[in-house]
């Protein structure tokens, strides 16, 4: 049997699941104060009655890492750049104040300016006497070259001997040295106390006898052994959400392009799946006020909800984006869409009488009728966001692209589906749908999707290959590996073997071995390095990957 | 740089850009213009995380039409037989930048696109300099269509002279097209000499600045500084386009001039473009990572101070005293001729009867074809004049194509619209072409008619 456990914003949420049914399901009210006891009551509430050893699986989604950096919990880290040529440091939003070194690295991994080893130094002394135990060393181009990354590293760590010290190309090898400063900066500033919780699960479950291999879902939608994600503990961020996403694709039909609308009390959060795969943010998730490399699913939230504040202007109904407080007609303050579902019988949620005063206020203000200015409401709430899904389509088909073929086939895609879950979805789902001419569905098991989704989500793995035979060289993005080649015209078929080799080392390596043979190549390239007019080398760039998908039983 | 447009609509906001590699695309595996030109920009760009900052908006560009291409080239024998996708893309980066710029969702824009435009002259028969349609040209031609923008200032800042843009405009007193470049007696396209300044009715509405080999930021600022922005304060264009070229660069294979990330940065500062347009430049590690970056900067309002080429020391490159008089001498000569330009113009038009008519040879360096072409123009006192090209190419021995081009300018008087209509039709039937073109600006539609089969096509 299955179990997941979503450990999220309100309640923590447990489901038990036996091949392709949902035997139980539990939840309890989150404690922010204590996830971890949160977590194991939902465990123990569902558990009554179960035989620990029947359990094969246990996937958690949790909100620690969010909200440890939302709160300001996590550990000072300090951050060190050798950014070489190009942008003025001080234009990189990286929220605090970085030392510079001198030194650079170019796009093919020259080196193009030696490391200046006096300053490092000087950074470690700097540092150790601010009392910082976390540093992030990160150099542009560090991921084609990561000698001065290293070298610096070392420097510091002889200066400050008990400091953990975190290297920029062993985080992410991708493009973008911002991103990767930020990436670096918040898996520095959340190791200890992500690795602590995991050491602390780990125990608990053991000692409740669970013998079962337990998982931890990515942002990506992708599950991870919980001893390997130590290593990368921001990846774990907005689990939560990802954990909604794959309970959304367990419980509709398979390849189809939905949106997901998570209609809530202040927001409605929107996600789209498309042709059966959930869409990922293009570049990396935004943490507060940090753009990362972190992989993560495209979730907009829109600042609409059931509490949103309704208002009155020249004959017009404006919905949110601010709150309040309740419903009227749950206590609260003012009119809201919630006072307007009520009066229309499209919930029974709250006091009939006091949604009822609600909308008065809001009928005589627009001279129309009650039920009439409640409909008017909840046609503002339904355009509000059928123009919210659009746009996100509208921006899916306007990302960037660079290759001629992308640009002459330009993919439209339409919603075949609108997915409802979270509270204030079943009512409004069906409008939303008709809107934009597709199906409406609100799963049997939507309030407990993110759980269902976390139990059966399977892992994902990535892996960016480069190699550069002018240099004889190649790297990979995901650990700052770096290795040799022979020969100057490699094809791409013989870099895709290299890539499928070094792939299933990492998915061993990661405790998902099993999962390799399943990766498919999405992108790759070759261009032939021309000097004068004749051929030098070849640059060769090809990504495998297993995407976000659900464990093979559950269909079945 | 206030001050400079007529209508200053001191614009806040961000910096368009649209960066399209095409990796998909060259003219041939081990041409200059390959696939991997823009690849080292691209790792640069991205690993600064420019798309990242609030300042700048990353665009994706559309397809240009067909339409789009008539509007400013007579193709032979069609539009579809001279581009490819990767043209039709290159060229609709610019209008995706000038639909943005014109809608107020940017300030200013930067089409980072290739292949490059600006040798493709009026008539296209072929690739010449690396170009099969000019980009820069087809967006100024929209601009006016569209928006009804009416002068527009090109600044032509590649290394080399941008003979295409300046056929393209040269008759058209409304567009002020200024290059500088490398003496054409020491480079391609060996054009672009201070005498060429445009048709009798535009005179010194061409300016071209050639300069020596081994010229400096030194050199190319003080033209800046002392004859394109004064130029530009006076001629009070709507918008100012540069065509930026980065072959000026010191480390560029294809030609010698010296200039550095930094000059290329500062003069985009400087001149303030609306809209940059990418040309040349092929120096594709040692110079268009840094270049590009430094113009992006500029163009955001950025800091581009840290911008620096591993092998570029201030001070490194200097200019004798000797090439400072010269280039101060060219620079005296042209402000003398934007001075007296009216007089100038007064003159050669006295000269002439009701039509002006020149013979021109067009070289197609990439293509190996041989065009020449006889053009006549009518000297209107209501309107521009329309235009006609009777073009003939030739290929090894024998002839290519043939075909007779008529222009009907924006605004034409009536007495122009009917006898350039008559020419248009006259040559149906003249067996010495083998198509007849008509390119009607004032209605905006176009066709080519085949003499032999007798079928037309319209745009």
């Amino acid at each position: 049997m299955l179990i997941g456990i979503d450990v999220g914003g309100t309640t923590t949420d447990a489901v038990l699941i036996d091949g392709t049914r949902i035997v139980k399901i539990s939840y309890v009210p989150t404690n922010h104060g204590d996830l971890l006891k949160c977590l194991l009551n939902a465990f123990d509430l569902l558990m009554k009655g179960v035989d620990p050893k029947k359990v094969e699986r246990v996937v958690l989604s949790t909100t620690l890492i969010t909200n440890m950096i939302a709160e300001g919990k996590a550990q000072p880290v300090g951050l060190v750049l050798i950014p070489g040529p190009g942008t003025n440091p001080k234009d990189y939003q990286l929220g605090q104040e970085p030392i510079v070194l001198d030194g650079a690295i170019d796009f093919r991994g020259h080196e193009i300016q030696k490391l200046n080893e006096d300053q490092a130094r000087m950074a470690g002394r700097r540092l150790s006497n601010l009392g910082l135990k976390k540093v992030a060393v990160i150099g542009k181009f560090g991921q084609r070259n990561h000698s001065q990354e290293m070298k610096a590293g070392e420097i510091i760590s002889q200066i400050m001997p008990d400091a953990q010290i975190e290297l920029g190309h062993r985080v992410t090898g991708q493009l973008n040295f911002p991103r990767r400063a930020a990436t670096t900066l918040l898996t520095a500033a959340t190791k200890d106390s992500y690795r602590e919780f995991t050491e602390q699960v780990a125990r608990a479950l053991k000692e409740r006898m669970i013998s079962a291999p337990v998982y931890i879902l990515k942002a990506d939608g992708g599950t991870l052994p919980l001893e390997k994600s130590v290593e990368m503990p921001v990846e774990t961020i907005f689990s939560g959400p990802a954990a909604s996403i794959m309970g959304v694709l367990a419980l509709t039909p398979v390849e189809q392009t939905s949106v997901i609308v998570d209609i809530g009390g202040t927001t409605t959060d929107l996600a789209l799946i498309l042709s059966g795969e959930p869409l990922l943010s293009s570049k990396g998730a935004r943490v507060e006020n940090l753009l990362t490399h972190i992989r993560a699913f495209a979730v907009k939230s829109v600042a609409i909800g059931g509490d949103s504040v309704v208002n009155v202007a020249q004959d017009c109904v404006d919905v949110g984006p601010r709150r309040d407080g309740a419903a009227f007609c749950m206590g609260g303050p003012g009119p809201t869409p919630t006072d307007a579902m009520r009066v229309l019988g499209m919930t029974d949620i709250g006091d009939l009488a006091l949604a009822k005063k609600a909308m008065g206020s809001v009928a005589s203000k627009l001279r129309v009728t009650l039920e009439k200015a409640a409909q008017m409401v909840v046609d503002a709430v339904v355009a509000k966001i059928v123009s919210e899904v659009e746009q996100m389509f509208l921006e899916w088909e306007q990302e960037p692209a660079y290759r001629v073929w992308e640009i002459v086939e330009n993919e439209k895609l339409q919603a075949q589906s609108v997915v409802g879950v979270g509270g204030g979805a079943p009512p409004l789902v069906p409008l939303i749908a008709k809107k934009l001419g597709a199906k409406s569905i609100v799963p049997e098991y939507a309030p407990v999707a993110n759980a269902i989704g976390a139990a059966v989500a399977r892992p994902t793995l990535t892996l960016n290959l480069r190699v550069d035979t002018e240099q004889g060289s190649y790297s990979v993005a995901e650990e700052g590996l770096t290795g040799k080649v022979t020969g100057r015209n490699m094809n791409l078929e013989q870099a895709e073997a290299l890539a499928r080799k070094l792939l299933a080392e990492r998915a061993e390596r990661l405790g998902i071995g099993e999962q390799a043979k399943e990766a498919e190549v999405t992108y790759s390239e070759i261009f032939n390095m021309v000097r004068g007019w004749s051929t030098v080398g070849r640059l060769l760039d090809v990504r495998l990957e297993v995407p976000a998908g659900i464990l093979e039983g559950w269909r079945s | 740089m206030a001050g400079i447009k007529a209508e200053s609509k001191g614009r806040a906001g961000k910096t368009g850009l649209i960066f399209f590699p095409a990796f998909d695309w060259a003219i041939s595996p081990t041409h200059p213009e390959r696939e991997e030109r823009l690849l080292y920009t691209r790792d640069q760009i991205f690993e600064e995380g420019l798309m990242d900052l609030p300042q700048i908006e990353e665009l994706k560009p559309r397809l240009a039409t067909l339409k789009d291409i008539a509007r400013t080239h007579f193709c032979v024998p069609d539009v579809e037989s001279q581009i490819t996708e990767a043209h039709l893309v290159a060229a609709g980066s610019t209008m995706t930048l000038a639909d943005a710029l014109e809608n107020g969702e940017i300030k200013n824009g930067f089409s980072l696109a290739r292949p490059p435009g600006h040798h493709s002259m009026m008539v296209v028969h072929g690739n010449r300099g690396f170009c099969n349609v000019n980009n820069m040209a087809i967006m100024v031609e929209y601009f006016r269509t569209k928006y009804g923008h009416k002068k527009i200032a090109i600044v032509d800042t590649d290394v080399h002279h941008g003979d295409g843009t300046q056929d393209i405009f040269w008759h058209d007193p409304d567009v002020l097209y200024i290059s500088f470049h490398q003496d054409g007696r020491t480079l391609y396209p060996g054009s672009g000499f201070t005498n060429e300044m445009g048709g009798p009715q535009a005179l010194g509405r061409t300016l071209n600045i050639p300069l020596p080999p081994g010229t400096t930021d030194e050199g190319i600022h003080y033209v800046l500084d002392n004859f394109i922005l004064p130029v530009l304060k006076d001629f009070k264009p709507e918008l100012v386009l540069n065509s930026a070229g980065q072959d000026n660069h010191f480390t560029d294979p294809l030609a010698n001039m010296r200039f550095s990330a930094q000059g290329y940065a500062s003069l985009n500062e400087k001149l303030a473009p609306d809209i940059c347009v990418l040309e040349g430049g092929y120096a594709i590690e040692t110079a268009l990572p840094y270049v590009n970056t430094g113009i992006i900067q500029a163009m955001a309002g950025l800091d581009y101070s840290h911008v620096k080429e591993p092998d570029f020391a201030p001070g490194r490159f200097t200019q004798s005293d000797e090439m400072n008089r010269s280039i101060e001498d060219t620079v005296d000569e042209l402000l003398d001729i934007w001075k007296n330009r009216d007089l100038l113009m007064e003159s050669a038009q006295s000269e002439l009867g009701d039509f002006y008519r020149r013979r021109k040879r067009i070289f197609y360096d990439t293509d190996m074809i041989n065009e020449s072409q006889e053009e006549s123009v009518r000297l209107c006192k209501d309107c521009h004049g329309y235009m006609t090209i009777a073009s003939t190419a030739q290929r090894g021995y024998g002839i290519l194509n043939s075909a007779y081009c008529v222009s009907i300018p924006r605004g034409a008087c009536k007495s122009c619209k009917e006898d350039a209509h008559e020419e248009f039709e006259e040559h149906k039937d003249d067996r010495k072409f083998n198509y007849v073109c008509l390119q009607d600006k004032d209605r905006d539609s176009y066709q080519i008619y085949d003499v032999r089969t007798r079928n037309r096509k319209s745009y």
